[in-house]
């Protein structure tokens, strides 16, 4: 069945480089069809608008009776995909995989869910807390990410042109409230660290969680 | 009230030593008045006469019975909804053989109960009954041969046009082999033969799916019929097939268990244990392997007289905390406001618990605050605070020495069990030679087989009796539960002395084999009784445990 497996992989390559309206590529990286690079732009009206997201994507040998292994190589900051490894948290990579799915067809569905996040069934925990606690926060992170990662041309409105993120706002949190740590004598890593992983934004800045995170500096 | 304790032991103790002694003397009289004691004896060593109103009725089936029952339900639903034998069997399996939901579902809405099962809704019925085969004992004989080029439908709009592309491997197939190279499961999404092949297999063998086989269509629910796997996979596959339908089959069934032995393909059926009873209903069974095994859970041996569901917590317990417990129990204390377990790994005898905050000191267990600024003077022993907090202490220590108590019984249990094998062996030897020195003909020395058997039962109940005793709370029932426990143990000490004595000439073996058997009929009426009592505790909700069932 490997000839199959070439034959559809080949066809899918070619059909995808032949369609130049859904803006999508899959490329090979080497001599092998069965370890690509996907690409496609981030969708528009998003915090990802204007960057560019490339994918790995390895054919397991059962391909297409298997779903297709992929992952981000492009950092994203998202729920449902690791912010650490690019893995992604998709029911059709998984049991909702069809043999009809194609590489491109799956890439349009990672589209899509860089619109819809579903932050009930995140991969990456953190993010997802910050996507439900300060929408406005989070979108602005992400939009930081897409810009340090994925080539998006800054906006006028949202910073001013040439200031690169700092590493707070690419934490998805205000200088203030590092600064108000790190001014105790912690150190600005430990301190972005901490505040990412309880989640330290929006309604959660309060005296309770002041002292959580006091708390785990001292530790 | 203690002495009125004291006095109901010792009206007990008498009471038992009286039962002993009766037992003792109708033994004799029976050994005096029947030359053969074993002949005497034997049933009530053997077997308890059956049919407790705590006993469960059972059946063991074979394959064969099951894969009948799935095609009698099967055959039933077909004539009843006027439905082909394979639409029969999809809608059952999709109301996990509730035939009566499954009937009021179909008569009330019929398109949307196929719908939901996967099947295509009756408007089109020349495809759904064209691709059928005309035998209905089909899915039993598993034959292969009714081609499938005859009997597939060829509707896909694709064919109208001429060639038609795959669309999973894109091989091209021209008009004339479109009906025998493809198939469309009259979904109008159609696949050549060697992509359903490979999808069906890697279904099948990787994934273990059987009875929700779905079209390759994304989206699409049609389920793939019996009949059409059959013909599209090799033998090997479609016999692992079935063979998945069927354990899903069991699986479903809350009356079906598979003897969880290993190698043994027996099947035990059993209506009389649903699961809302086992809190009052330990259904032990015995499969034709020979080996027993619980109904209710699966457990692969008897765990009688213990309830399901305390069995499973305290596996669970003991896998937790055995090792921990005994480590905890030498190396730490706990802190005295907030019970947090602290082991004391340096520094000195002023502790902060990490948690609360509270300080303390680690010798008198009594509050810092009053050592005052007497540094390691700990001269506080009667202190009421002191007192106090060693009493907290002492009381979660209670609680780990109590679970360590009844885990290390039934775990000396256990393992006396495991010596069994060897216990078998040695007896064997002795009345082997018992035959030889004692002039016994073989039927005669059976009795210290049966001995063996009685007290390898007895020590598997008596085993997980200390397990029972240890969810029971403290009540007059436990503690007539406790006596019944102590006084089979002792029975079945003493029988277990008996068994290792050594044997020398005829006469000693005379008297070792009255004693063992008096002693083995004693251990089987100990026995009865304990799990007599304990079985029907649970009928009369006699027992009161600390965990909630």
């Amino acid at each position: 069945m490997s000839d199959a497996r070439l034959r559809r992989v080949q066809k899918e390559i070619r059909d995808c480089a032949k369609d130049k309206t859904s803006n999508i590529s899959i490329d090979m990286i080497d001599e092998s069809p069965f370890h690509l690079i996907g690409a496609f732009p981030g969708p528009p009206d998003t915090p990802y608008e204007g960057g560019y997201y490339e994918v790995d994507i390895v054919i397991p040998d059962a391909y297409p009776f298997q779903p297709v292994k992929m992952k981000f190589i492009t950092k994203v900051y998202h729920p449902n995909v690791s912010s650490a490894s690019g893995a992604i948290c998709l029911d059709i990579l998984k049991d909702a995989w069809s043999p009809v799915l194609t590489l491109k067809s799956t890439l349009i569905s990672l589209q899509s869910l860089l619109c819809d996040p579903v932050p009930n069934d995140p991969q990456d925990a953190e993010v997802a807390k910050h996507y439900l606690a300060d929408r406005n926060s989070f979108n602005a992170t992400a939009k930081h990410w897409a810009q340090a990662y994925a080539q998006a041309p800054a906006h006028k409105k949202q910073s001013e042109p040439g200031k690169v993120a700092t590493d707070a706002e690419m934490a998805g949190l205000t200088e203030e409230n590092v600064s108000g740590f790190t001014d105790m004598g912690f150190s600005r890593e430990q301190v972005i660290s901490i505040l990412k992983k309880l989640n330290y934004r929006g309604n959660n800045v309060n005296p309770q969680s002041y002292n959580s995170v006091l708390e785990e500096l001292l530790k | 009230m203690s002495s009125d304790g004291e006095n109901d032991e010792f009206l007990y103790e008498d009471a038992y030593d009286d039962a002993f002694d009766q037992d003792d003397e109708v033994d004799d009289l029976d050994s005096m008045s029947e030359p053969d004691v074993y002949d005497a004896l034997s049933p009530a060593i053997e077997e308890a006469p059956q049919r407790k109103p705590y006993d469960v009725s059972w059946k063991v089936k074979t394959l064969q019975e099951i894969i009948d029952m799935q095609t009698k339900e099967i055959s039933k639903i077909q004539s009843v909804l006027e439905v082909p034998p394979s639409s029969a069997a999809i809608l059952l399996r999709h109301y996990v053989w509730n035939s009566e939901k499954l009937q009021e579902q179909f008569w009330n809405d019929p398109a949307s109960a196929l719908e939901e099962a996967g099947l295509s809704p009756p408007s089109s019925p020349t495809t759904r009954t064209s691709t059928l085969p005309p035998s209905p004992t089909r899915r039993t004989t598993r034959s292969l041969k009714a081609g499938p080029s005859t009997s597939l439908p060829k509707r896909a709009r694709s064919i109208n046009t001429g060639s038609f592309e795959c669309p999973i491997c894109c091989m091209e197939f021209d008009e004339l082999s479109v009906p025998s190279q493809t198939y469309s499961m009259g979904c109008e999404h159609r696949f050549c033969k060697d992509c359903w092949k490979e999808y069906l297999v890697v279904k099948i063998k990787g994934e273990g799916e059987s009875a929700k086989i779905q079209c390759m269509e994304s989206g699409c629910g049609r389920v793939v019929r019996e009949e059409v796997i059959d013909d599209l996979v090799e033998k090997d596959v479609s016999r692992r097939y079935h063979n998945l339908l069927n354990a899903a089959f069991v699986a479903d069934s809350s009356t079906l268990r598979w003897c969880p032995h290993p190698n043994c393909e027996y099947i035990i059926q059993c209506t009389q244990a649903p699961p809302r009873m086992l809190n009052q209903l330990v259904p032990t069974v015995e499969c034709k392997c020979g080996h027993d095994l619980c109904f209710g859970c699966g457990y692969a041996a008897s765990h009688r007289p213990v309830l399901c569901k305390i069995v499973r917590l305290w596996e669970k317990k003991c896998a937790d905390d055995s090792e921990t417990a005994n480590w905890l129990q030498a190396n730490t204390k706990e802190c005295t406001k907030c019970q947090s377990t602290i082991e004391k790994n340096g520094g000195c005898n002023h502790m902060t618990c990490k948690k609360c905050k509270w300080e303390f000191c680690w010798v008198c267990m009594g509050p810092w605050s009053e050592h005052g600024t007497a540094w390691y003077q700990c001269n506080r022993f009667d202190e009421k605070s002191g007192i106090d907090a060693r009493d907290t202490q002492a009381k979660s220590r209670a609680s780990l020495e109590r679970y360590l108590h009844y885990f290390s019984r039934w775990a000396n249990h256990e393992h006396s069990a495991k010596l069994d094998g060897e216990l078998y062996q040695k007896t064997e030897k002795k009345m082997e030679q018992m035959q030889n020195s004692g002039n016994l003909s073989w039927i005669e020395v059976q009795f210290a087989k049966q001995a063996v058997d009685v007290a390898i039962k007895a020590r598997v109940t008596l085993k997980w009796s200390y397990c029972m005793a240890f969810y029971l709370k403290r009540n007059n029932m436990t503690e007539l539960f406790e006596d019944n426990q102590r006084d089979l143990e002792r029975a079945v000490e003493t029988l277990g002395y008996s068994l290792e004595q050594s044997i020398s000439d005829t006469e000693s073996i005379a008297k070792l084999r009255q004693d063992i058997t008096n002693q083995a009929a004693y251990v089987q009426k100990r026995h009865d009784i304990l799990m007599d009592d304990t079985l029907k505790g649970y009928l009369e909700r006699r027992w009161e445990f600390s965990v909630d069932i």
